[in-house]
């Protein structure tokens, strides 16, 4: 995302940035280097502090700390934001050696995350994490397909310039043997340069779900590409590599495996058979349209707890706090659940109709409604897939690697009877795995979709009254 | 004799089981089905609707409350038909076409029934022949048109067009409403009015049809 600003006199650019969204992790105290920004235009001084944490080399490409960021004059900024929050994966998993370097990508909505791998060794050599570029032009999967059918080309255009400068900053001059890449069906489509008409309306189903390969030359990178094959509707190779991480696809004992979002996918089944759904919760996990919300960075409140009838928060940077992140809201509702300010059915008792949480942040009637509506969702759409009851449930994701169990459970986001365990970014370990296993990979890949059923889940007349019965602040059990 | 107030409860409180079962005694004990309707549903619905405003009723307790009416009305309608007493008007709703998302459209429904209307549901994914069709052949006055998804709103446009095309845009009036819809999107694509929720819509449906499309 890139910004323009110009600083009156007595302006400081550090507050022009920080009002303008950059979050500063360890509070504007210049050694993190979390709040890094690149100037592309204009002269923002380089301070002793800034050459302490960032290199000579990445000082001269424009990179500065926003913390303490001075200009005189106009300037346009490249922001580096999300970098703190975006999960990326180091977990060693098997492999068959084979000379030389491959890469995989995380492509999601939000956030991308790619990884340069020693295929000899697997292990991981460099990370590069960006905000997708695409998200100027909508925040969901449903206004980039807009924004594409107007629009045809420009966002494919887009996110194949964005990974391609993010691989060249990794490799150098160095050739890759192969990239793998995973994402949602959208994602896929967009990247591929696919018509996205097909996921515009009923049935969501696309005909061209399947892998896709480019030369290097095709895309101008490093190295040739594979967009790995979608489950179906909107549920992707993201989940599809999800599947393979957790060994879900092998297990013997049905589990489950849950990606909360702003499109939270469900995945569901054993070595038998797999189902998988996707369900729209809209974007209150991440802090979107929560009066106060924000994504977990500086000066957001990331956990609450009822301590002496009062509320106790954590703030993010242990600055004031001046708003909620999606774990927050979580800990928040539960908490205030307990202390009886909010009804099972989402009421808020308090006169002023709203739960003070600190000064300042406070949450509305209607932002317990979104809650209410997200999390329904995502407990229908688990409930509507959860026969027989999963021994496991996998958690997918930062939201799931972020939330507290105990709350998430007590409101009813995740069921009270099944073990849950966080799999961090199991969408980049599952594609890592299937870029170092280069001869099983076809085998696997083939037999899991095979055996993998997409269910429409508005489709069912049932879903309706579930995601009903599942909008209550209340826990559930899966039968 | 029925406690007839509890009607008024059962639907207030969403609890179809008691509402059915106080229909039938009322109706079994020869109270008439208009005098159920106006002075105990409606003002129920009516409350479910104001609750709902104030923030203190949400969606489930809104879809509760519909289906509570919705279990007496299956008793009280045939008697209706039978005593030919006309309804507040004859509402055609749908989701349209390459939509499936019914749950808002059901909700609205269901609030328009509360409110008197006849409410013929053509359910989701609806082309605009049916709509078309619903005008031609059932006296309808009022088409309401439901759309959940960014993409699968210019199919409110296509059905608008279709009804001009089919000559029949004028026999009636069409409103709209879903998430993604606006105010300034109905009037573009020639909507006549616009909701927000389920409990604006009965209000707004009371006017388009005073407003009046021709007899």
């Amino acid at each position: 995302m890139r910004l323009e600003l110009q600083p009156r006199p007595g302006e400081h650019l550090a507050d022009l940035l920080f009002a303008a969204g950059v979050e500063f992790p360890c509070g504007g105290e210049s050694n993190c280097g979390g709040c890094r920004v690149r100037v592309v235009a204009g002269h923002v001084p380089a301070t002793s502090q800034m050459r302490e944490v960032i290199s000579e080399e990445d000082l001269a490409a424009g990179w500065r700390l926003a913390c303490t960021a001075e200009s005189t004059g106009p300037v346009t900024v490249e922001i580096e934001q999300w970098t703190a929050s975006i999960l990326t994966d180091d977990q060693s998993v098997a492999l068959e050696p084979r000379n030389g370097f491959g890469a995989v990508v995380d492509l999601g909505t939000t956030t991308l995350v790619v990884q340069l791998v020693d295929l000899a060794t697997g292990e991981v050599l460099g990370v590069e994490t960006a905000l997708n570029p695409q998200a100027r032009y909508g925040a969901d999967v449903m206004s980039r397909i807009q924004y594409d059918l107007q629009h045809p080309g420009v966002l494919t255009d887009l996110i194949r310039r964005e990974l391609g400068a993010m691989l060249r900053r990794l490799t150098q001059e160095d050739v890759l043997e192969e990239i793998l890449l995973v994402g949602n069906t959208a994602m896929h489509h967009l990247f591929c340069g696919l018509s996205v008409e097909p996921l515009a309306s009923v049935p969501f189903e696309s005909p061209t779900l399947g892998a896709v390969s480019f030369k290097a030359a095709d895309l101008d990178w490093p190295g040739p590409a594979t967009f790995l094959p979608n489950l179906g509707g909107f549920v992707g190779s993201d989940l599809l590599a999800g599947i393979v991480a957790t060994g879900l696809d092998e297990s013997p004992a049905p589990v489950a495996l849950f990606d909360i979002g702003t499109n939270g996918e469900i995945v569901m089944g054993s070595r038998a058979g797999i189902v998988c759904a996707s369900t729209a919760a809209g974007p209150a996990f991440e802090g979107g349209r929560i009066s106060k919300g924000m994504r977990a960075g500086s000066g957001a409140i990331d956990s609450v707890h009822p301590v002496n009838g009062a509320f106790e928060c954590r703030v993010i940077g242990g600055v004031d706090p001046r708003g909620i992140c999606g774990s927050g809201l979580v800990d928040a509702a539960a908490a205030a659940r307990e202390l009886d300010i909010v009804q099972p059915n989402g009421r808020v008792t308090t006169p002023g109709r709203e739960v003070l949480l600190a000064p300042g942040v406070a949450l509305s009637q209607g932002d317990l409604r979104e809650l209410q509506l997200a999390k329904g969702a995502m407990a229908a759409g688990l409930k509507m897939l959860a026969h027989p009851k999963p021994e496991r449930l996998y958690l997918a994701g930062a939201f799931g690697n972020y939330v507290r169990q105990a709350s998430a459970t007590s409101i009813g986001l995740l069921p009270g009877n099944c073990p849950v365990e966080p799999v961090g970014n199991s969408a980049l370990r599952g594609a890592r795995m299937l870029l170092l296993s280069p001869t099983a990979r076809l085998q696997r890949l083939n037999r899991l979709l095979e055996r993998t059923a997409h269910v429409e889940l508005a489709a069912d007349p049932a879903f309706q009254d579930l995601f009903a019965e599942s909008m209550l602040l209340a826990p559930f059990t899966l039968p | 004799m029925a406690d007839l107030q509890k009607l008024y409860d059962a639907v207030l409180n969403g609890d179809q089981k008691a509402a059915i079962a106080v229909t039938e005694q009322a109706l079994a004990e020869g109270i008439t089905p208009l005098d159920l309707i106006t002075n105990y549903m409606v003002p129920a619905m009516d409350e479910v609707g104001r609750r709902f405003e104030c923030e203190d009723y949400f969606v489930p307790e809104l879809l509760l409350s519909a289906r509570a009416m919705k279990g007496s009305l299956t008793l009280i309608r045939p008697l209706l038909t039978a005593s030919g007493i006309e309804p507040a008007g004859r509402v055609a709703i749908g989701t349209v076409k390459g939509d499936l998302h019914d749950i808002g459209k059901n909700l609205v429904a269901s609030m328009l029934e509360g409110g008197g209307f006849e409410v013929i549901d053509l359910g989701a994914d609806v082309p605009p022949e049916k709509f078309i069709d619903a005008i031609q052949n059932k006296g309808v006055r009022v088409v309401a048109l439901s759309a959940l998804l960014t993409v699968t709103m210019p199919s409110m446009r296509k059905t608008i067009d279709a009804l001009k095309e089919a000559g029949v845009r004028d026999q009636v009036k069409v409103m709209v409403g879903g998430a993604p819809v606006t105010q300034q999107f109905a009037e573009e694509i020639g909507a006549d009015g616009y909701s927000d929720n389920a409990n604006a819509a009965v209000a707004l449906a009371r006017k388009l049809v005073a407003e009046g499309a021709p007899a």
